[in-house]
């Protein structure tokens, strides 16, 4: 009996380790052996040019068809600082982040939330998604949300299924007057996006979390100093 | 703010008993096993506290993940979380775990009451002797296996806030180990609460076991409760920020300290000590012990989950 029972441990333990090291030895070789993306969006969002029109939040809602009470892209506002008449407010876009390294993804239990190989943008799978909100909860940015027709968790996707299909440009970045948002390419040197980012310091939100986001900013001069 | 409704919150209180649901099972399981194993041997089906444990294990679990499927957006697509996986996702490895756990648990039930269920068919059915004695025969294997599974389901029910890197207090190591300690602690309580309900001896062998059990486990939960806290004040920056706003003065506050610290932990704690010393058990004190650790258990994940949500990193 006992000699049974510590056999038995000894195959139990022996399952869990060979287990646990199947799926980290198959997941080190997915890693290894990506394929070769074609591209990788990325976006740049000028804040020192931004004046907050939300011509891009509209665009938006419009071509996407984004419901009212849900948003795939707002405008935050700070403001106003300084005295009249030299006042003026801060803006920053919120939307999603497109992270290379996706909290989404990771946690998503039927892989509804994936990043597109091909494109590197951050996408939803709207029948695979069951609608358990983990993504909704593990997004550090809190961008996502319940589409209330589909039901499926949703969030911007640089108008992968819209603009980009057409071979056009996001519809946020078309609609913007003063030119502050720049879309491209961030793996060709040769890029708008590249360039931009090279003429200017820009910055990311939160990336002491491991995100990595594709969503880059030109920071504007600030408005009050918090210590 | 509102201490149900604020900006950030994307689990609400569904989870908290879905969580503790799970948690219950697992425990009352493992406490059924212990009984089993160490006390009652083969005659354990007819003690009222395997039988109490033996109902909350299987009901709990179907009611959680009753609560889980409701709690979806698209309620009917549920199926679509056990067809498609992920490995990198707690909550599939998670429903992978649940899955498991409920063959392990009705192959471990069948085990337990074999003897009953035959003698109830009584020489008909031969099919039915023929199945509850092949499975009778790995009872050792399906024992070892359901004690792992449930001991993996309990710390799930953690692991799956814990995985939230969003959440400053959730993302926290010692969250799961709260979490299958605190949820041992609720299925010890279930397990005597259901026994003396269902005529179970308040005196007998199984409570002074159980009891025992219980002592050390509550004031391991009160250490992985210190623990939990001092490390996200000691971490500094939105991991204190999020501490100092959950303990602190408010609603949650009042739900932590007199909930879970006074009734949860230290009454259930206080009692047993008095139960320990005092010679007699009476049904009153083991009901009032047991249901004083369950209301601590279903306010501590009532407590976690939405203090642990309102502040992010």
């Amino acid at each position: 009996m006992s000699n049974s029972r510590r056999l038995f441990l000894k195959g139990a333990c022996a399952a869990v380790v060979g287990a646990s090291g199947f799926t980290i030895a198959t997941a080190k070789d997915q890693a290894g052996s990506k394929v070769e993306q074609s591209c990788k969006y990325a976006l740049v969002h000028d804040e020192t040019k931004c004046i907050g029109c939300d011509a891009c939040s509209i665009a938006c809602r419009e071509v996407n068809q984004v419901p009212e009470g849900v948003s795939r892209l707002e405008i935050e506002r700070e403001g106003p600082f300084g005295e009249y008449p030299d006042q003026y407010f801060r803006f920053t876009r919120k939307s999603c982040q497109q992270c290379d390294d996706t909290p989404c993804v990771k946690v998503c239990p039927t892989g509804a939330a994936y990043k597109d190989p091909k494109t590197g943008i951050v996408c939803v799978d709207e029948w695979k998604c069951v609608g358990c909100q983990y993504c909704i909860a593990a997004c550090p940015y809190q961008i996502r949300f319940i589409h209330p027709v589909t039901k499926a968790a949703d969030k911007c996707d640089f108008c992968k299924e819209t603009r980009l299909k057409e071979g056009l440009l996001p519809a946020c970045v078309d609609a913007c007057p003063t030119k502050a948002l720049t879309f491209g390419d961030i793996s060709d040197p040769e890029s708008q996006v590249v360039q931009v980012l090279k003429s200017a310091p820009s910055y990311r939100t939160k990336t002491d979390l491991g995100t990595r986001p594709k969503v880059f900013r030109i920071a504007a001069k600030g408005g009050e100093i918090n210590l | 703010m509102s201490p149900f409704h604020f900006d950030s919150l994307v689990w609400p209180w569904p989870i908290a008993i879905y969580l503790f649901l799970a948690g219950i099972s697992a425990g009352a399981i493992c406490f059924a096993v212990l009984l089993k194993h160490f006390k009652l041997g083969r005659d354990a089906y007819k003690s009222g506290f395997v039988q109490a444990a033996c109902l909350i294990a299987p009901l709990a679990v179907f009611a959680g993940l009753g609560i889980l499927v409701i709690d979806l957006t698209k309620p009917f697509d549920f199926w679509k979380i056990l067809v498609f996986y992920n490995p990198t996702s707690v909550m599939s490895v998670g429903v992978a775990v649940l899955m498991v756990y409920q063959v392990a648990l009705f192959a471990w039930l069948a085990c337990v009451f074999k003897t009953p269920v035959l003698n109830w068919c009584n020489g008909r059915w031969p099919i039915v002797s023929k199945i509850f004695n092949a499975i009778a025969k790995h009872e050792a294997t399906i024992t070892g296996l359901l004690v792992m599974l449930a001991l993996s389901l309990g710390a799930y029910t953690g692991f799956l806030l814990s995985a939230l890197t969003t959440y400053p207090m959730l993302n926290n190591p010692v969250l799961p180990l709260l979490f299958l300690i605190s949820g041992l602690s609720s299925g010890a309580a279930g397990t005597l609460l259901g026994g003396v309900l269902l005529n179970g001896n308040p005196d007998g062998k199984e409570v002074h076991f159980i009891h025992n059990i219980e002592i050390p486990i509550i004031l391991l939960e009160i250490v992985l409760l210190f623990t939990f806290f001092a490390g996200l004040i000691l971490t500094g920056g939105q991991s204190q920020v999020a501490a100092l706003a959950a303990i602190g003065e408010g609603f949650w506050g009042w739900i932590f300290w007199a909930g879970v610290v006074v009734v949860g932990l230290s009454m259930p704690l206080a009692f047993n000590l008095f139960m320990k010393a005092s010679a007699k058990r009476k049904f009153s004190y083991v009901a009032v012990t047991a249901s004083c650790s369950l209301v601590g258990v279903l306010l501590l994940r009532n407590f976690i989950l939405y203090t642990g949500q309102m502040t992010i990193a």
